[in-house]
C-alpha cells in the first residue's frame, strides 16, 4: 500500500493515512473495488494503534471512498464521491497562491514551480 | 467495563517529598495508554503502586477490581511487567528462565513463546549475562506475556534501547495488542513511540494528572499560541484566566500559551482577550507539547 506515517508532522498521524489513501484513490494506485488491510494488519504494518486506523478508515468512509461490507472486509467505493468542482477550485487555488508565494521567496520562478509540478504528478500517478 | 486498573486520589511521598499528589487514572481493558512526564515525576511510583510493590499513603488502587497489596497473587498473575532497570538473573540461560516462568504462570502459552523466540531470534541456550541490553529486555517482555496477561505495564521499556529494537518492541506490543486485546499502560520518553501505539496519553506533572487525551485528536484540541512579549497588556495571570489555557511561559522574547482549540480557534480568543493581533497559533506534536506544558522559563 505505500504508506508511510511520521509522529513528528504537523498533522496527527490518523489524518496522515487519511491524505495518503486519498492521494492514492485519486492517483490511481488504488483502483474502485479494491480491497483495504484489515486495521489489525494495517496497524502491524505501520506500527501505529489499531485504533488510529479505526479513526483514519471511519474519516475515509464517512468522506465516501470507501466502504465496509460486514464480514468481507473493507473496499475502495465503486463510485467515488462526486466532489463540489466550484468550491474544490477555489480551494485549489488557495493552495497556488501559497505555493507560488513561497516559490518566489526561496528565488524560484514560474518555470521551476511548473517543473516541480509535473514531477509531483507522476509520483501521484506512479504505479505499483 | 470496569477498568482494569484504577487509581483514585492517589497520594505518595518520600520522607518529605510528595512524589503523587492526588492522582486519578482508570485503564480499560484493550485500552493503551501512554504515560508520560518529566524525571522525578512519579511515573515509575505510581506503576509501581498499581502494581501492589509499593503502598500508597493516600488515596485508593484497584487493579481488577482488587487491592494489588492485599491480593498480591490473584492481581500479579493477570499483569505483565517490564522495567527498564529490570535486572535478570546473569548465570542462567534463556530456558532456565522461561521454564521458571511457566511453572509460576499456569495459563503459559508455549505457541506465543515460540512465536517470539523467533520473532526476536533468541536463542534460548544463552545466558543472560551474555546477552545484549537489546536482547535482555525482549527476554524480559516475553516472560511478561507468555502467560497472556489482561494487562501489561512497561515503566519505560524502551530506555537505552537502539532505534530498530525499540521499534521491533512497538512492532510486538502492537501484535498483542490485535491478538489478545491486552490493556497497556507504558511510560516513556520517546514521544513519537508514544504517539505510534498510544491511544490516549496522560502527562503526570507535580505529582497530578495535567494532562489526560485522546491521541488522535490531541493535535486538533491543543495548540500553543505565541505573543510577543513587547505587547503591553499580557500579564502571565491574565492569559492564564483565558478559559481553556493550560500553560502560560516565557520563552525569550515571546509569552508561550497552550490553549484548548484549534489553532484559528485560539489565535482567534486570544486575539480578542488581548487585543492584539500579532498572535502565531500553531498546532504541536507531542514532544513539543510535552516541553511547552512542563518546560521552565527561558
Amino acid at each position: 500500500m505505500q504508506l508511510i506515517v511520521n509522529p513528528s508532522d504537523e498533522l496527527p498521524l490518523f489524518r496522515q493515512v487519511v491524505r495518503q489513501m486519498i492521494e492514492a484513490i485519486a492517483g490511481g494506485r488504488m483502483k474502485s473495488g479494491e480491497q483495504l488491510p484489515s486495521h489489525r494488519d494495517l496497524s502491524e504494518q505501520l506500527v501505529i494503534a489499531p485504533l488510529t486506523v479505526k479513526r483514519a478508515y471511519d474519516e475515509l468512509e464517512s468522506l465516501g471512498y470507501i466502504e465496509t461490507q460486514r464480514g468481507r472486509g473493507t473496499f475502495v467505493c465503486s463510485v467515488l464521491p462526486a466532489v463540489n468542482r466550484k468550491t474544490q477550485r477555489e480551494e485549489i487555488a488557495r493552495t497556488a497562491r501559497r505555493l507560488l508565494s513561497e516559490a518566489y521567496l526561496a528565488g524560484l520562478r514560474l518555470p521551476d514551480v511548473v517543473k516541480i509540478l509535473e514531477e509531483a504528478d507522476r509520483q501521484v500517478r506512479e504505479k505499483k | 467495563m470496569n477498568p482494569v486498573l484504577k487509581f483514585e486520589g492517589v497520594y505518595r511521598s518520600y520522607g518529605s517529598t510528595v512524589v503523587l499528589n492526588g492522582v486519578d487514572l482508570a485503564v480499560h481493558p484493550g485500552e493503551v495508554c501512554g504515560l508520560i512526564g518529566r524525571n522525578g515525576a512519579g511515573k515509575t511510583t505510581l506503576l509501581k503502586i498499581g502494581m501492589g510493590m509499593l503502598h500508597p499513603h493516600g488515596g485508593s488502587v484497584r487493579t481488577f477490581g482488587m487491592s494489588p497489596t492485599d491480593e498480591p497473587v490473584s492481581v500479579k498473575k493477570r499483569i505483565g511487567y517490564v522495567a527498564e532497570d529490570q535486572v535478570l538473573p546473569p548465570g542462567s540461560s534463556i530456558s532456565d528462565l522461561i521454564a521458571f516462568h511457566r511453572y509460576l504462570f499456569p495459563r503459559w502459552d508455549a505457541g506465543l513463546e515460540k512465536q517470539l523466540l523467533e520473532r526476536f531470534s533468541l536463542d534460548p541456550d544463552k545466558k543472560i549475562k551474555h546477552l545484549s541490553k537489546g536482547q535482555a529486555r525482549e527476554v524480559a517482555l516475553l516472560c511478561a506475556v507468555c502467560h497472556r496477561p489482561e494487562l501489561l505495564i512497561l515503566d519505560e521499556p524502551a530506555g537505552g534501547l537502539d532505534p530498530a529494537t525499540r521499534r521491533e518492541f512497538l512492532e510486538t506490543s502492537i501484535h498483542l495488542l490485535n491478538q489478545e486485546g491486552t490493556a497497556i499502560l507504558f511510560s516513556s520518553h520517546h514521544m513519537g513511540d508514544v504517539e505510534r501505539i498510544g491511544g490516549r496519553v496522560v502527562l503526570l506533572d507535580k505529582g497530578k494528572v495535567l494532562l489526560d487525551r485522546d491521541l488522535t485528536t490531541l493535535r486538533e484540541e491543543i495548540c500553543v499560541a505565541m505573543v510577543p512579549r513587547s505587547v503591553q497588556v499580557p500579564h502571565a495571570f491574565r492569559m492564564e484566566q483565558i478559559p481553556g489555557c493550560l500553560r502560560v511561559r516565557l520563552v525569550f522574547d515571546d509569552w508561550h500559551v497552550v490553549m484548548e482549540g484549534s489553532a484559528e480557534g485560539v489565535r482567534r480568543k486570544i486575539s480578542m482577550a488581548l487585543g492584539v493581533e500579532d498572535v502565531r497559533c500553531v498546532p504541536m506534536p507531542l514532544e513539543e507539547l510535552f516541553i511547552e506544558l512542563t518546560g521552565s522559563e527561558r
